[in-house]
């Protein structure tokens, strides 16, 4: 059979360098290698996304495109096709670069051998389907082992439904009356039931954490919020040990820029540990501060007057597995997942996690997270590039509940369907920022910052109302929405300013824009 | 007031028996199915006010009985409340698209289970006891 030839795409301006390039196939079989050229990234990018091409030899400085850029255009051109950066003698370490952001090699010019080139091609077409197999396998791993634990883990949950519904049943007398022993005995079973299946969730979550998939959605959040739930969530357990569970929180903590949901978890997983490592008549203490030492971030300690756990453990005991081992401490079982679960989801969300404790004087674990700031979250949107005069335009999206049978818990859950439905559908083409869903008063509100780029923000409020009027779940929730944008005027950085008092400016505006908004919405709403 | 009817949908026995004790304790008629068919047929013979159902079922899944309810006019609007064990997201997602007023996971808790259905069934909240058992979490 014959073989088909290869197709090589290569992107380069220079002609005398093209040549040179044809030349070195020149000693090869006729038909093995067929050799596309084209000049310019915007050429390269509409022919790589036809398909057909094998390898593509890439220069890294043409017309319309530089460095690193064309490298990563390419790659989103065609992720899947093998990249051979060209480079000069001086740019050798940006081609080095390269290769970390999926380049399979790179060659100096002037310094090709001529009878390596074809064979360094087929090298790194080599290389890179060795790369897609290990790759492929490695997912198939994760999925299986995923499949597996999600299994197990619906396995496990239906005799335990059986075990907990007839525990509680018995409690509640609904089967005659029990004496103190036989209640305290049942108290015993739910106790140890309601460990198992904490522990069944944890397994199903850690599938995620490998996988790293747990979904986080960064949005401005108020700790308070998490704190007082973790507090309400985990009182009756330190009452029945006695202990005193309390919150302790600066006044104005600002806002974090995180997930709700996951700040909560985080939060149950140290105070449940906190509660479970401290002795009858102990006190466990949430504090939260700016963090004295980058006041970018805001600090929460968790405090026990626990058993405590020697220095040299305080970093182990973020592994997977990890177990503090006390064979006495009859309610210390778990799976050791949950501060391996914690520690990933606040690295996650740019935080720290860290652990300060001694044996026998309790424990203090510290979590970071980042200030929630409008500036920071606008840099991207006026990067250098960008600081042309691209008009702002805010687009206020508003859901709103019509029934009111929902309860907040499904009707947040909606909203975050909504707010993915949205990032998906505007994300993709338009540079925009979420920064805020605002849950005050009835209506959940979503605030979106657009980079207009010559899309009107009429056309883009259009879209979410067709995006919105086609959702399912929203129209099955009982949900209503309403969108409505409001221009900024063209913004421009003088020169006087730096580009942080530039954003500071920015950002004020659009936050005295939106409270205005929102202050309308809500007296509007009653 | 005649009291409310409630379909179990259930292969499980075991949770069948358990959530009836349980509703029944809050004057909840109960009646049962244990495949997909039979959730079908079931609900057409007793045209309950609520079904219970959950997602891996003998003979067809929790879908396929909500996708036939939908086909019968007379049974399309009763309130369904899954209960499954299968995780969350996909399936709670699925699960409301198809309908269901609910997604719960087992294992249950019965004072969020009570809650569901009273909201369902649009009754006040509150009017009946949940167990001090099955209060809060973990």
């Amino acid at each position: 059979m014959k073989k088909k030839p290869l197709q090589v795409l290569v992107v380069e301006d220079n002609a005398g360098d093209v040549r040179l390039l044809r030349e070195m196939f020149s000693g090869e079989k006729v038909g093995s290698f067929e050799i596309t050229h084209l000049l310019r990234m915007s050429e390269a990018e509409a022919h790589l996304a036809k398909g057909g091409v094998d390898i593509t030899l890439l220069d890294m400085g043409l017309p319309d495109g530089h460095g690193l850029e064309t490298v990563r255009r390419a790659r989103a051109a065609a992720p899947n096709i093998p990249l051979i950066i060209l480079t000069g003698l001086d740019d050798e370490a940006l081609a080095a670069e390269a290769m970390t952001q999926g380049a399979q090699d790179y060659m100096i010019k002037g310094q090709i051998e001529s009878r390596a080139l074809p064979r360094a091609l087929r090298h790194a077409i080599d290389r890179h389907r060795m790369q897609t197999e290990t790759d492929l396998i490695r997912t198939h791993q994760m999925e299986f082992k995923d499949e597996f634990l999600s299994h197990v883990s619906h396995e496990l949950r239906s005799p335990l439904t059986a075990v907990r519904q007839f525990v509680s049943i018995l409690l509640d007398g609904l089967a005659g009356d029990l004496n103190p022993e036989q209640r305290q005995y049942l108290e015993i079973v739910l106790r140890n039931v309601k460990q198992l299946h904490s522990m069944i969730n944890d397994l199903f979550e850690v599938s995620g954490v490998q996988a790293g998939k747990l979904k986080i959605e960064l949005q401005c959040t108020l700790v308070s919020d998490a704190i007082a739930y973790t507090v309400n969530t985990l009182q009756g357990a330190a009452a029945a040990k006695g202990i005193v569970l309390s919150s302790d929180i600066a006044r104005n903590v600002p806002s974090v820029c995180a997930d709700p949901a996951r700040v909560r978890q985080i939060l149950v997983i140290l105070v449940d540990n906190a509660i479970k490592f401290t002795p009858q008549n102990g006190t466990v203490t949430i504090q939260a501060r700016i963090f004295e030492e980058d006041p970018d971030f805001l600090l929460l300690k968790v405090t026990d007057s626990g058993c405590g756990i020697g220095p040299e453990m305080t970093e182990r005991i973020f592994e997977r597995l990890f177990q503090a081992s006390d064979p006495d401490a009859a309610d210390h079982n778990g799976l050791g997942l949950g501060l391996y679960i914690c520690k990933d989801l606040v690295t996650r969300q740019g935080g720290k996690i860290w652990a300060k404790s001694e044996l026998g004087q309790g424990s203090i674990f510290s979590v970071t997270f980042p200030i929630f700031s409008l500036p920071k979250l606008l840099a991207p949107a006026f990067s250098e590039e960008r600081q042309a005069e691209c008009p702002i335009t805010i687009v206020l999206t508003e859901i709103g509940s019509q029934t009111g049978w929902l309860s907040n818990e499904v009707r947040a859950e909606q909203c975050r369907g909504i707010r993915e439905l949205l990032r998906e559908s505007l994300y993709s083409d338009l540079d925009i920022l979420l920064p805020k869903m605002d849950s005050a008063g009835p209506a959940e509100l979503f605030l979106m910052l657009a980079m207009t780029d010559g899309i009107g923000g009429e056309a883009i409020c259009k879209r979410i109302r067709r995006q919105l009027d086609g959702s399912d779940r929203l129209r099955q929730a009982g949900l209503t929405h309403s969108t409505s944008y409001r221009p900024l005027e063209t913004i421009k950085r003088n020169s006087t300013e730096s580009k942080e008092e530039f954003l500071e400016r920015v950002a004020t505006d659009i936050q005295e824009l939106m409270n205005v908004e929102i202050s309308a919405r809500q007296a509007s709403n009653g | 007031m005649d009291s409310r009817k409630i379909l179990i949908v259930d292969d499980n026995a075991d949770i069948r028996l358990g959530m009836h004790l349980r509703l029944k304790a809050n004057q909840y008629e109960t009646f049962f199915a244990a495949d997909a068919l039979s959730g079908v047929t079931e609900a057409q013979k007793h045209r309950p006010d609520l079904i219970i159902l959950d997602l891996g079922l003998p003979a067809g899944d929790g879908f396929t009985v909500m996708e036939r309810l939908k086909q019968i006019p007379l049974l399309a609007a009763i309130p369904i409340i899954v209960v499954s064990a299968r995780n969350g997201l996909g399936n709670q997602k699925r699960a409301h698209e198809a309908g269901a007023k609910a997604f719960l996971q087992k294992p249950v808790n019965d004072a969020e289970l009570l809650a569901v259905i009273r909201q369902a069934l649009g009754e006040p909240a509150g009017t009946k006891k949940p167990s001090p058992y099955d209060q809060g979490s973990v």
